[in-house]
């Protein structure tokens, strides 16, 4: 009976002494470990498709080497609702070893904005949430999170089409005709230049398509835009109210019908 | 007679002193380790402040069932006492796995350290600890035994 209480006891203060030992250098390790996160940063790459990147920097001074890093970066709207997700895999940092590494996320811009169009009218605060999870000592999991907002400027802030003025148009030997001016104005707070098209389809009280104009557009970065618009319309199918259509096509997104009613 | 009461009682006040010094001498050393291994693990603390509360309250309990059992080493008490000592290491183990993840929040920035495979296996490293004291106890009544039938 005694040899085996006594390996017992040997066995047991061994694995105390290996137990204490490699939690206690682990968790002294891990004050050597440096995770920076960096300022969150929008840009546009080439082929127009938008880029957030967040730098990340880890630097490994500790005892043991760091493995299954993952770094992910999720972005949500004000509604919680994510809408662009990326993440980035290192799958060893070694003890010593420092890595500097960008986290790049690609939202879909076109689908961003087609799918949430308060992006294209209202300006808005987006959340980053940038996660970085690892194996410290291979066995310890540590993540650390941090949460960003970042503003989010509508490319066409405050889009207004204005009160449509009427002016008779007399032509000698044809119908009485009214030329109608539309005051076009929006401001574009987006981090792009907007270029493209506005097509605007005007309707009369019984929705009968009277009028259509279409204009390029281009109004750059922290601008504003005015225009105004001019249809020429047959008097027989004017009324006094109804509603405009208005359709953007740019490189960045397609949208419409916005309806936007006039003389109510 | 006298002489032989008076011999008794010197022994038996040298084998309490010589307890009590024991005791005292693994008390010391084991808060001596405590110390050290705190030094190391100090700049952790800082992010993980209810840790330190933990282990100080851990090895306050443990260093007094140490002391405690070494006075009444030679008596089966000092195997119950074992036991126990063993057994609190496995609670409270079970006590910290509950919250084996340890959270900081700084301002918008979280970090979390999931350290429950080091309790599991503290936890079964005391169970090694409970079937070592529970053997001895057993070979100190067979001892017992044996002597009371000689």
């Amino acid at each position: 009976m005694k040899i085996p209480i006594r390996m017992i006891g040997i066995a047991t203060s061994i694995f105390w002494i290996f137990l204490i030992i490699f939690s206690v250098s682990a968790l002294y390790s891990m004050k050597d470990i440096r995770i920076d996160l960096g300022e969150p940063r929008n840009s546009l790459t080439p082929d127009n498709r938008m880029l957030f990147s967040i730098p990340v920097s880890i630097v490994n001074k500790g005892y043991y080497n760091l493995d299954h890093v993952n770094v992910s970066t999720e972005i949500l709207d004000e509604q919680n609702q994510t809408i662009a997700w990326g993440c980035t895999f290192i799958p060893v940092i070694s003890k010593g070893q420092a890595v500097n590494t960008i986290q790049h996320t690609e939202p879909n811009l076109t689908t961003l904005l087609q799918s949430y169009p308060h992006f294209l009218f209202s300006d808005t605060e987006l959340r980053i949430n940038t996660t970085v999870s690892m194996k410290a000592a291979e066995v310890i999991p540590i993540q650390l999170s941090s949460s960003h907002s970042m503003p989010w400027g509508a490319p066409l802030y405050n889009f207004t089409l204005g009160t449509p003025e009427f002016a008779p148009l007399i032509i000698p030997g044809s119908t009485a005709r009214y030329r109608v001016t539309v005051p076009m104005s929006f401001e574009n707070h987006a981090f792009f230049d907007l270029t493209g098209t506005v097509q605007v389809r005007m309707y009369n009280s019984t929705n009968v398509l009277i009028g259509e104009e279409q204009d390029a557009m281009e109004a750059r970065q922290d601008s504003s835009y005015h225009e105004s618009l001019e249809f020429y319309i047959p008097a027989t199918h004017l009324t006094i109210d109804g509603h405009f259509e208005v359709f953007f096509a740019t490189p960045f997104f397609n949208y419409g019908p916005l309806v936007v009613p006039y003389g109510r | 007679m006298v002489d032989e009461t008076n011999s008794n009682s010197k022994t038996r006040l040298r084998k309490m002193v010589s307890r009590a010094l024991k005791a005292t001498i693994k008390g010391v050393i084991l808060y001596a380790v405590y110390f050290v291994l705190m030094q190391f693990i100090a700049p952790v603390l800082e992010f993980i402040p209810d840790f330190q509360q933990m282990v100080e309250i851990f090895v306050t309990v443990y260093i007094s069932l140490v002391i405690v059992t070494e006075l009444v080493s030679g008596t089966i008490f000092q195997h119950f006492l074992n036991t126990a000592k063993a057994f609190f290491v496995i609670v409270y183990v079970m006590f910290l796995l509950r919250t084996g993840i340890f959270g900081l929040t700084v301002e918008n920035m979280s970090l979390t350290v999931d350290v429950r495979l080091f309790l599991v296996l503290a936890m079964l490293v005391g169970l090694l600890g409970v079937a070592k004291s529970v053997m001895q106890a057993i070979d100190y009544v067979n001892e017992k035994v044996e002597v009371t039938h000689i």
